[in-house]
């Protein structure tokens, strides 16, 4: 909505427009901020953007502005597209994925801004497409690094009913450094002050009165009126659309024409289109122009001709006969076609509002691939489905623009439209095989999460004759997926074996990869490791062979997650995660693979204890300028590590930003997030706060998750254990609840396969301890028995925290103190080593009240900083370790056995440590290690 | 400014309208704080028809959570949030109404209105609110939820289950509601013509639920398209909006 030129005061608005302006100013810890204007059409919304805009330009902020288009069908990224061409800088497709795309256009942005603050001006972002409300949370979540607070207006009207961004803006009010401001309409001193400034102190106050009721404070309506009181006409009517035709009424016909015409365009208008779409001489078609501007009908801008305000638009729309309209869209396309435009989206527009279908069809397609290049799969669907709309059933093409309309629903998650399209093209004389529908149907069914059904699929395309092997192949290995998925382990071994001997003879590597790890996983599962393990390092190889960049990140992902994951190998899983990380970023290849074998080593990290490395890898990742789902569990991990650390700043940080990336969409990740929240608070003494987090994600836990249901119902029983420690009350409602949850873990976990069952014990005991501390029963044993089984599982982070309880309950039982003096230095010693700082800081206030001393804190503070000079500063901190064992003289398997780790993970360290040092042998690492020390 | 339409408990009403409950337990907890609110609204008092909705909604809303903690969803994330984006829509619908917004969807403003009187019977009253919930509310709250899943809701799935199980939450707390109030009610169903009668008895709320689901589809479908979506919500608001005038209509009533 533009109104450039106003000439009316700005009245009523000055405290909106400094609040607006601080609060824009005022960023969160991710360096951005977001205000958004919503309200009725006319209240001033845009007019507030503007002003804003103004000030904080003068004010030395770089300033983008866009406006998104009504034409239903915009392109993607329209509006920030926009901004940026008119700042001369373009982005066009990009190679890679969507997060490649965002990260281009951040750093479009960041060449804008330079060194200052940007501020980005989006106007009507009612009509945003799905693209542009994606990379505004990218931005605002600070993932794009660019520092820049956005004000965007939003009509009130639209966000009715199912819009999508009603539930965005919801989602971001929460948080601390977004608003929503509500413009009201004017009150009556308000809009008597806009009347007199515009017809003069002369006005009766009656009059004055009258035009605040016409309008009902709308000031764009006011301002109208107010014109009308001082030219001395009489106005009949109060709506809008009645003012306005009478407007209109006067025009002389150039200027009627040039309104009409601006008004059927897709703004804005180039003088060049318009001439041709208008017919008129020249100096007439000028004359118009200029009336229609002194009318205060159109602006002019250098990039072409606008409406003062797009409720003209809609007035003037149902005043001009369906034929009309479709006349002047048709020259709009001639027009469009006769300079050359290659905006398809446009031409699309204007000819199907011409109806004439066949001749939009050719720009509608092009504006479907032109979408897909921008990984606008929502708006390449759109586009897919208005082309078939547009052909007949016997177009020829029909059939390739089914393919095309049922894959993009099936990519932008529209499942069931995907499957309808699906059958459309089933029933085409000229569509894909049997075969091929069979395995495209039951994709889209696994997508949609009917799995029952989509495994007949599977069945059936592994059962129809005219498949070949490698159609079958592919079948399998989907199938033996899919019910890995199921928790049928058995029955995906199974398939997976079938899928392994049928691609044998002619299959890809990908479906090699996907069997071979979906039998990895089944075999795991049902306690045979070692040749689940043995089949997904062979998936490796194999991948490694083809080198295909999907094969090799898929297989290494699978092994690391297999490794790290029901195998709680955990340092083997982050050296192989590690690996297979370097090897893409080698190649330069597989951006999203990279960052998700990285977030699976920092976890890792984080298990294990080495928090300062976790930390380093998270910061490679990021560099990778991660989005969507991989920057959300990259930012959880770290957030993890910040509570840990204690860093209560950086981790509000990262669950704001998880917060801000989620509010698109995500709820897969919700219950991490508020895990992590609950940890936070319990850290800063804010026990409603944890407790809160953990009943949410209690409710939203299915019944056959237990680690997550494990993970909450720990974090619930100890957030009141620490509230009935403080002196606070317990709830006992919630308590209950949470017993409640604990049974059905001890009745689930019996079903469950063993590598699940050895994570719920450690959790299961974990709450059994918690349960003694809020009953005051002062019990080191179930403590201990937590730290025996978090100790087998090599996670020295629970384990120290139960050793911490178990050496206070001995304290308070005034029991054997030198187990328990042990166990507190033990546990400080772990914490110290970490970086665990407040886990270190109630550790030493428990030290003070049983009056222990922890010894030297600074002995237990370990590896020194790697200097440059130092030729072993490339290794990890374990890698030293192993290579001062390996200099020793011992055998894997001896350091394997003084270290704590299995025999396979030292050969894999070793490997490592000849790479970096660029040695063959041990003798000669051990004489680089010897002559570093 | 107008005399606040809930009068003395303006202020309250105002500062609670203001929280945005995001789960379930603080979807209860704000149900039971606007019950104390509804309760002290002159002139009515716990007689007010408001506060019969409310008063069940808050029980059904209670054993949907009992029911989270007791894991018996398939898919709680998905009930989760339909519950929040459901109530989110009575709330919202309030505090369009507090403000004297025209946004306030017609068929909540039909009970709205009756709270400042005259005296309306529990049963009706109650029934008008589930009727603004289920009728116009549910299909909306049903087209966020799965779009924030991004998924899209298919028959039979886990999520349909799930929805359907609240069938069951339902029709247990009606006849309960049908002891305490109402013994000509049965009778005057009969002489309602069919829709209602299909809408109240025996499969009433799991007709009206169903209804919600496939009208939930509906709006799916054109969930993208701005002009079409505001077509069905008008659609949606009316049909809703004259059964709730029929249901406090002294046809009403002589329900109880």
């Amino acid at each position: 909505m533009d109104s450039v030129g106003d000439d009316a005061p700005l009245v009523g608005r000055t405290a909106t427009l400094d609040a607006i302006r601080t609060d824009l100013l005022d960023t969160g810890p991710g360096g951005t901020a977001a205000v958004f204007v919503t309200g009725e059409s006319g209240v001033g919304k845009s007019r507030l953007l503007r002003e804003t805009a103004d000030a904080l330009r003068a004010g030395g902020t770089a300033v983008l502005t866009g406006t998104c288009l009504d034409i239903g069908d915009a392109s993607p990224l329209h509006p920030v597209l926009q901004a940026l061409r008119r700042r001369g800088s373009a982005v066009t497709e990009v190679d890679g994925d969507a997060g490649a795309l965002l990260e281009r256009v951040s750093r479009e942005l960041r060449a804008v801004a330079g060194e200052r603050h940007l501020l980005l001006v989006l106007d009507d972002l009612q009509w945003a497409d799905r693209s542009t409300r994606q990379l505004l949370l990218y931005l605002l979540a600070g993932l794009g690094d660019v520092r820049l607070s956005v004000l965007a207006a939003v009509r009130a009207e639209s966000l009715q009913g199912t819009h999508p961004l009603r539930r965005v803006l919801a989602e971001l009010r929460r948080l601390r450094w977004v608003r929503v401001v509500d413009l009201a309409p004017l009150d009556r001193a308000g809009t008597q002050e806009l009347v007199t400034a515009i017809a003069g102190d002369g006005v009766e106050a009656e009059d004055a009165d009258r035009v605040f009721k016409r309008s009902g404070g709308n000031p764009f309506v006011a301002e109208e009126l107010a014109r009308d009181l001082r030219d001395g006409r009489v106005e009949l009517s109060d709506t809008l659309r009645e003012i306005f035709l009478s407007r209109v009424d006067e025009l002389d016909p150039q200027a009627h024409a040039v309104v009409h015409a601006v008004a059927a365009g897709v703004e804005p208008v180039e003088h060049p289109v318009l001439a041709r779409v208008l017919t008129l001489p020249e100096d007439r078609l000028i004359e118009g122009i200029r009336n229609a501007v002194a009318h205060r009908f159109v602006v002019g801008a250098p990039d072409g001709y606008r409406l003062r305000h797009r409720l003209v638009a809609e007035v003037l729309e149902h005043q001009v006969l369906p034929a009309e309209q479709a006349v002047l869209h048709r020259r709009y396309a001639e027009a469009l076609e006769a300079t050359g435009s290659a905006d398809h989206t446009r031409l699309a527009h204007h000819w199907q509002q011409a109806g004439e279908p066949q001749r939009a069809l050719p720009s509608v397609v092009a504006a479907a691939h032109a979408a897909e290049r921008l990984y606008g799969f929502a708006e390449a669907h759109r586009y897919w489905s208005l082309a078939l709309d547009l052909s007949c059933d016997a177009s020829t093409d029909r059939t390739e623009l089914l393919a095309h309309a049922a894959e993009s629903a099936h990519q932008c998650g529209e499942h069931q439209r995907a499957l309808t399209r699906l059958e459309e093209l089933a029933a085409r004389p000229d569509g894909p095989g049997e075969c091929e529908i069979h395995l495209r149907r039951a994709r889209y069914l696994a997508a949609a999460g009917r799995s029952v059904t989509a495994e007949i699929e599977y069945e059936k395309a592994l059962a129809v004759p005219a498949c070949t092997p490698g159609e079958k192949a592919t079948a399998a290995a989907y199938l033996a997926e899919l019910l890995l998925h199921l928790g049928r382990y058995a029955d995906a071994g199974a398939r997976a074996r079938e899928a392994l001997r049928l691609a044998e003879a002619d299959g890809t590597t990908a479906d090699l990869v996907r069997a071979s790890a979906a039998l990895g996983f089944s075999e795991a599962f049902r306690e045979d490791p070692d040749a689940g393990l043995a089949v997904i390092r062979h998936a490796v190889e194999i991948a490694e062979r083809s080198g295909h960049p999907d094969d090799l990140g898929c297989a290494y992902l699978h092994l690391a997650e297999l490794l790290t994951g029901p195998l709680n190998s955990l340092e083997e899983g982050v050296l192989v995660a590690r690996r297979g990380a370097q090897k893409l970023a080698e190649m330069g290849v597989g951006r999203s693979y990279q960052t998700r074998l990285l977030a699976i080593a920092a976890n890792g990290l984080f298990r294990v204890g080495q928090w300062a490395e976790a930390e380093r890898v998270i910061d490679t990742a990021m560099r990778h300028r991660p989005s969507g789902a991989d920057a959300v569990e990259l930012l959880l991990a770290r957030c993890r590590l910040w509570v840990g650390f204690g860093d209560i700043e950086a981790a509000d940080r990262d669950l704001d930003a998880v917060a801000t990336v989620l509010a698109g969409g995500g709820a897969r990740h919700v219950l991490p997030m508020l895990t992590l929240r609950a940890g936070l608070a319990m850290w800063q003494g804010r026990h409603a706060e944890a407790r809160a987090a953990v009943q949410r994600g209690l409710t939203e836990t299915r019944s056959d998750d237990l680690v997550l249901m494990g993970i909450l119902a720990w974090h619930g029983l100890r957030a009141e254990a620490e509230a009935h420690a403080a002196g606070g009350t317990v709830d006992p409602s919630a308590v209950r609840r949470l017993t409640t949850v604990v049974d059905r873990m001890t009745r689930g976990v019996a079903n469950a396969a063993p590598p699940v069952r050895a994570v719920i014990d450690g959790y299961q005991d974990l709450c059994a301890a918690e349960l003694s501390r809020i009953e005051d029963r002062h019990d080191p044993h179930p403590w201990a028995r937590a730290a025996a089984v978090w100790d087998k599982r090599q996670q020295p982070y629970p384990a120290a925290y139960a050793r911490l309880r178990m050496a206070e309950a001995s304290f308070a039982r005034k029991g054997k103190r030198s187990a328990a003096i042990t166990a507190l230095r033990e546990a400080y010693a772990t914490a110290q080593a970490m970086g665990a700082k407040p886990f270190a800081a109630e550790i030493a206030a428990v030290a003070a009240r049983a009056r222990v001393t922890l010894g030297e804190p600074d002995a237990v503070a370990a590896t020194p900083a790697p200097d440059a000079g130092d030729p072993l500063g490339v290794l990890t901190g374990r890698e030293r370790e192993v290579l001062a064992k390996v200099a020793e003289g011992l055998t894997n398997k001896e350091i394997g056995q003084q270290l704590f780790i299995s025999e396979r993970t030292v050969g894999v360290h070793v490997g490592h440590i000849f790479d970096k040092l660029q040695v063959r042998t041990r003798v000669q690492a051990s004489r680089v290690y010897l002559g570093a020390v | 400014m107008t005399v606040s339409v809930w009068g003395p408990v303006h202020q309250d009403m105002t500062a609670l309208l203001t929280g945005q409950p995001d789960d379930v337990p603080a979807v209860v907890d704000q149900l039971t704080k606007l019950q104390d609110i509804l309760e002290r609204v002159p002139p009515l008092l716990c007689s007010n028809p408001l506060a019969d909705f409310n008063k069940l909604y808050l029980h059904i809303t209670t054993t949907v959570l009992d029911r989270l903690y007791e894991g018996r969803f398939a898919d709680p994330a998905f009930l989760s949030r339909l519950d929040v984006e459901f109530a989110a829509r009575y709330f919202e619908a309030l505090r369009h109404w507090s403000q004297g917004s025209a946004a306030c969807p017609r068929v909540w403003s039909v009970l709205f209105h009756r709270v400042g009187g005259p005296d309306c019977r529990p049963l009706p009253s109650a029934a008008a609110g589930v009727n603004a919930h289920i009728n116009f509310d549910l299909p909306f709250a049903l087209v966020t939820t799965f779009d924030y899943f991004g998924s899209d809701p298919v028959d039979d799935g886990d999520q349909h289950a799930d929805y359907l199980q609240i069938n069951e939450i339902f029709a247990d707390a009606i006849p309960g509601l049908r002891r305490g109030y109402l013994e000509k009610w049965q009778l005057l169903i009969d002489t309602i013509n069919g829709d209602l009668d299909d809408w109240w008895q025996g499969e009433t709320i799991e007709y009206a639920r169903n209804v919600a689901w496939r009208n939930g589809q509906r709006l799916w479908s054109v969930r993208h398209d701005l002009p079409a979506t505001a077509k069905e919500r008008e659609r949606l608001d009316s049909n809703a909006a004259a059964l709730g005038r029929l249901l406090l209509s002294p046809l009403g009533a002589l329900l109880q």
